[in-house]
């Protein structure tokens, strides 16, 4: 059932059509920025701090993939409206969870990203600049988990970003507040190896890291593959963190939710 | 006419009062953007931080030209962005028909009546953060370049207010016109930076068609004494004055766009 929830999402962007070519833009410019801001830093470097700018390139292109594929502030707004419109009473009368079917339909919703804006833009920015490969087979696996994980972990931080719009009235600084976070601790613009200590460090450890960071990091190699098993497991442990948050804050708000009209 | 000059301050205070009702969240809404402001303006930081340039920019310098880019976008977008942004809905409902019959500009009205107060969180950041830089970069200063600092801001806002409306005014015979502003949002982010540091082909995309680099990057430079790409100091000395072109095709794209108005069926 959820399979149906996740192909419906699917099928509901692809009637949008017109939305694809602003998109793609959209990440295309990102990509020309960020690779236009680490050529110039560069300058005639070649290594900087064990970093080739080759890898800050790839880096700069797989976040950008990653962080473009899904939108976190349509779901933060959909939660929003549905709990204050009442719209969320026909998710409470079918037998479904509401929290499993927003995830079904957000992956539908990643599918199509992938499918339309990341594979194109990922396309053209490799034939613009070039990619790296993996830094090993094994690693590539592992990036295929780390950026399955990165969007659980964004995708539950939008959900517990979304329920708490129920309690504070306002879903925009909540929408905003969490691009803050994820400008700095995502490390989709600056990986961590350039952060100032202990910063870094700080940066390493929270879970906004598995976002951006860790799958980035992880294909470059920067991580040894005991290393990449260790940050798989606490990364999982976040996720499992964050998802008994959002099941407790949904059955505070469940509790709460008076639906008014008939 | 003056009783219609005296009908927009009345409509913005309509509008203040009504946005007030909601204090707590207005307060937390503002605060929440001078945070997501500040933490983009703190990845450009730790750039300078590690590589101690960026494109021959050190950061207070960098600073004046974060905090014009953010002065010059609040300024604009409070007249045009959530205005015209929600026109494309206006016109699927049928709504915008009302704007039609009301006894003057529809374009007055909406302008007006949605003027977007939420811009104070920018405008407090972007004047705290341009005071502070304004003491630690080495300018020349003298009344000349106190008048170009301001002349060319007021440009730059017309430059942002004139192209949003644009956008926006797609709606009335595209009826949709939203992911339009993808693409200025996308090349808006460009403008965090040193135009010089881009490649050739989105240098001059941003002084012509989508002039956007006159919005902050021409005069700051200018000011600073940076070298400007493409037209050199020309365009810094251009930059008080490139404004008014943009509103002059804005208000001759909008009479174009009222005269194709159609509704959008149904």
């Amino acid at each position: 059932m959820y399979r149906a929830f996740a192909l419906s999402a699917f099928q509901t962007q692809l009637a949008y059509r017109s939305q694809v070519w602003s998109y793609l833009f959209f990440a295309l410019v990102i990509v020309v920025a960020k690779v236009a801001i680490w050529t110039s830093v560069y300058g005639n470097a070649s290594v900087i701090g064990g970093v080739t700018l080759k890898q800050m390139i790839t880096y700069a292109i797989l976040a950008a993939s990653i962080l473009n594929a899904w939108e976190y502030a349509p779901l933060i707004r959909g939660i929003d409206r549905a709990l204050k419109s009442g719209e969320i009473a026909i998710y409470l009368l079918r037998p479904v969870s509401y929290p499993l079917y927003l995830l079904a339909s957000q992956t539908g919703d990643l599918a199509y990203g992938v499918l339309v804006a990341v594979l194109p833009a990922t396309l053209i920015a490799i034939l613009i600049y070039g990619i790296l490969p993996p830094a090993s087979p094994a690693y590539g696996a592992f990036f295929v988990g780390y950026w399955v994980l990165s969007f659980l972990i964004l995708f539950l931080f939008a959900v517990l970003f979304g329920l708490a719009a129920f309690w504070l009235m306002t879903a925009f600084s909540l929408e905003w507040l969490l691009q803050a976070i994820l400008w700095i601790f995502g490390g989709g613009w600056i990986p961590f190896w350039f952060f100032p200590e202990p910063l870094g460090s700080i940066a390493r450890h929270l879970p906004f890291a598995w976002i951006g960071y860790y799958p980035t990091a992880v294909y470059l190699g920067k991580l040894t593959l005991e290393e990449c098993w260790l940050y798989l497991v606490v990364g999982c442990g976040w996720a499992a963190l964050l998802a008994i948050g959002v099941a407790l804050l949904w059955r505070r708000a469940r509790l709460r939710l008076v639906v008014q009209g008939g | 006419m003056q009783r219609y000059l005296e009908i927009l301050p009345l409509l913005i205070r309509l509008r203040v009062k009504s946005e007030m009702e909601y204090r707590g969240a207005y307060l937390l809404d503002r605060l929440a953007q001078i945070i997501a402001y500040g933490s983009a303006f703190a990845t450009v930081w730790l750039i300078v931080n590690r590589f101690a340039m960026l494109g021959g920019w050190r950061w207070p310098e960098l600073a004046l030209l974060l905090s014009a880019q953010l002065l010059a976008y609040a300024s604009g977008a409070a007249l045009s962005f959530t205005q015209f942004r929600d026109l494309e809905e206006q016109v699927r409902l049928g709504t915008f028909d009302v704007l039609l019959v009301k006894p003057m500009s529809a374009w007055a009205f909406q302008v007006f009546s949605g003027f977007n107060i939420g811009y104070s969180g920018h405008i407090i950041l972007g004047l705290g953060l341009m005071l502070w830089s304004l003491g630690q970069v080495e300018v020349h200063w003298t009344a000349f370049a106190v008048l170009y600092l301001v002349a060319s801001l007021l440009s730059a806002a017309m430059v942002t207010a004139a192209l949003l409306t644009m956008l926006g005014a797609n709606a009335l015979f595209l009826v949709r016109s939203r992911h339009l502003y993808s693409i200025y949002f996308g090349i808006w982010e460009l403008t965090r930076f040193p135009l010089s540091i881009f490649p050739g082909w989105i240098q001059t995309l941003m002084l012509t068609v989508l002039p956007l680099g006159f919005g902050s990057f021409v005069p700051v430079a200018y000011l600073l004494g940076k070298p400007i790409p493409i037209f050199g100091d020309w365009a810094g000395i251009a930059s008080p004055f490139v404004g008014p072109l943009p509103v002059l095709l804005a208000i001759a794209h909008w009479r174009y766009a009222i005269s194709k108005y159609q509704g959008a069926g149904g």
